[in-house]
């Protein structure tokens, strides 16, 4: 086990700026998910350390040691990719095998170590078969198992769960994160997918533009976002107009509601605030509105609202027992209820 | 057909033990649907492919009977069509004293240019689909040049060099650059074909993080993967080479197609005997290339877990 640090990292391409001096330090055992939309520069960060891409400055160390210039095939870190990466020539027990044979490791080592892995994501029984006669969740954990098997010193998932179906997306995810608690490996996990970053990181680093917007737990990331960009990114968001009123509030609407980041700014300054849809909930004496659809999402129900005052579409989470007596059409209050809203200047 | 799932045989779905459907599914092919057949739909294919194979095969039959066959063509009747068909006009080259010096050279060169086209191209097409991919049309342009521009161009050039590189063309062997230029549109298709079907990025990237260096990774991946293109292009190289004749002409190298255009002049028979048995190992070559190119669905050393460890386990490993 060891840590993995990325040190002012810098890296452009023709045109473009993909990491714009990255600082970022994974714990000892710790899995950190690497979340933004495309080109904001998670998978440049994850293929420097992998060592297919050399930053341009800055440096990259594992357990202290520097390897920025290390060519990718003598560090020692497990990888797997979007795409499926098994090599087609091989079986399933070989190419789990194939780092081991690199690594010149005696006949019966290999065998051992292969059994474990194999164990390890439950398919031994597939041993033998060659990667097109799999499905795309199983190749996807012999690549884990193949990545696991040379014992790295650092994990590196790059969006390993966006070509398969939601349903298997959901169990590999799980088990990703089962394999990775019980290994106890240093993880790095690059994704576009929130909903999955919220559901297997210790913590969050949220990227745009070649930047780390915000570093933090899961918790925090979804209900103190940093900034705007991360709000919007993460969850779904409600935005008023709204002018700072003073400290830490916000007036919106005639309503004085707090937003945390709302100190930034000057008295009276024109804002945006962004108000989560479990932040809002459907009251008699709020601002008044006409229901214009209700979907049903399991646990909870997500109402839209057409608010009269300023014509303006809002989704308001609402349980079970109050969902089942609303209507398209019925007229309704919509109260800003929440602490967790987030402003930017307008 | 919308779901495979559906249409897997029995067999199949018993050994698939997850939860998703395979990728490469063992689907059973759709049913054809449109147009009713007709009783001309049916006939005209059958006509097509008879008059296919009378084309092809008519020439071969008359090359066959002129050459294996000892009567004249105008003594040619119901009672002498089987008659005097001997094979001795092909032992006749065989016993040619220039006969194996001139096959032997032919197969040294059709060797030595196959090795050094996949020595000079596999190297470059993976560096081109991987760092260049931009320059891969500007290359297949330079590759098709040597189709477009006539060989005898190339002997023309040849022959303005001559006099200041008689020590390399004093060589058999140095037909061996000329054949890779000519052999060029037909092996970097090939290559780049075999290239394109594999995602290659991922598996060098693959087999670099797993610990080989980019020896490895060509010798252990890349050429692995690429055995049906390999294959093919090699085939399509030896074909270029052995078939080949002008510029060995030029150079007077006495190859193959070169002693059969002098044998010809003097055992007319014998020679086209000797055409037709070219011909039959081509074919033979091209049926043998199908069947290695074929792909392979079970392991030569199949996976036997180790003897102690069959009782299930739960241990990892420790991670450095």
């Amino acid at each position: 086990m060891t840590t993995l640090d990325y040190i002012s990292v810098r890296k452009t391409f023709p045109n473009t700026v993909a990491l714009e001096g990255l600082d970022l330090d994974v714990q000892e055992g710790e899995l950190i998910t690497l979340l933004g939309p495309s080109g904001c520069g998670k998978t440049t960060a994850l293929r420097i350390a992998a060592g297919f891409e050399f930053a341009d400055s800055g440096a990259v160390l594992v357990g202290g040691s520097d390897i920025t210039r290390t060519p990718a095939h003598k560090r020692n870190m497990g990888m797997v990719f979007q795409s499926y990466s098994l090599f087609p020539n091989l079986t399933v027990a070989q190419n789990v095998e194939f780092g081991l044979r690199t690594r010149k490791l005696p006949s019966d080592q290999r065998k051992r170590r292969v059994h474990e892995m194999m164990e390890l994501v439950q398919l031994t029984s597939m041993a033998n078969r060659y990667a097109h006669q799999l499905s795309g969740g199983q190749q996807q954990r012999v690549a884990l198992a193949r990545a696991l098997a040379i014992q790295p010193q650092v994990l590196l998932l790059d969006e390993p769960l966006s070509a398969l179906d939601a349903k298997v997306r959901t169990t590999l995810r799980d088990e990703i994160r089962r394999i990775q608690t019980e290994v106890g490996i240093t993880t790095l996990f690059v994704t576009h997918d929130q909903e999955e970053a919220l559901a297997i990181s210790d913590r969050i680093c949220v990227m745009s533009q070649g930047r780390v917007e915000q570093l933090g737990t899961p918790t925090a990331v979804y209900r103190n976002p940093s900034t705007a960009f991360v709000a919007r990114f993460v969850g779904s968001m409600n935005e008023f107009e709204g002018q700072v009123g003073g400290g830490a509030e916000v007036a919106v609407l005639g309503r004085h509601i707090p937003v945390p980041n709302a100190r930034a700014y000057g008295n009276g300054t024109p804002v945006r605030v962004l108000v989560r849809p479990e932040d809002l909930s459907i009251a008699a004496g709020g601002m008044p509105g006409t229901v214009t659809s209700v979907t049903f999402q399991g646990a909870t129900t997500l109402v839209g609202v057409r608010l009269d005052v300023i014509d303006n579409l809002v989704s308001v989470d609402v349980g079970q027992g109050a969902a089942d007596q609303l209507t398209i059409g019925d007229r309704v209050g919509v109260e800003i209820s929440g602490i967790n809203a987030v402003c930017e200047p307008v | 057909m919308t779901d495979h799932h559906i249409h897997l045989p029995p067999a199949s779905t018993a050994l698939l033990d997850d939860d998703d459907n395979p990728t490469a599914p063992t689907a059973v092919a759709p049913q054809s649907v449109g147009r009713p057949s007709s009783r001309f739909s049916k006939i005209v294919p059958v006509l097509v492919l008879l008059a296919c194979g009378f084309f092809f095969l008519a020439p071969l039959l008359t090359l066959a009977r002129h050459s294996l066959q000892n009567v004249p063509a105008f003594l040619l009747g119901r009672e002498t069509l089987f008659k005097k068909w001997a094979l001795t006009p092909v032992t006749l080259a065989f016993k040619d004293p220039a006969f194996w010096p001139a096959l032997s050279l032919s197969l040294k060169l059709a060797a030595g240019t196959v090795l050094l086209t996949l020595g000079l191209l596999i190297p470059t097409a993976v560096w081109t689909h991987l760092r260049v991919p931009k320059a891969r049309s500007l290359i297949e342009f330079v590759t098709v040049l040597p189709y477009m521009i006539p060989p005898i161009a190339m002997v023309a050039g040849i022959i303005i060099v001559k006099p200041h590189a008689r020590w390399f063309l004093n060589s058999d062997l140095a037909l061996i650059p000329f054949y890779v230029v000519l052999a060029l549109p037909f092996t970097y298709r090939s290559i780049d074909a075999g290239l394109r079907a594999i995602d290659l990025r991922t598996l060098v990237d693959a087999s670099r993080s797993l610990g080989a260096g980019w020896g490895a990774t060509l010798w252990k991946v890349l050429l692995p993967n690429m055995r049906a293109a390999i294959i093919s292009a090699a085939f399509l190289t030896a074909a270029v080479v052995i078939g080949e004749f002008t510029i060995a002409d030029t150079l007077l190298k006495e190859t193959l197609p070169r002693f059969q255009a002098t044998f010809v002049g003097r055992e007319p028979q014998a020679g086209y005997a000797l055409n037709l048995l070219a011909l039959l190992v081509t074919t033979l070559l091209f049926v043998l290339l199908s069947v290695l190119t074929r792909k392979r669905d079970v392991s030569r050393r199949p996976y036997v877990p180790p003897a102690d460890l069959t009782a299930p386990s739960t241990s990892t490993g420790a991670h450095s």
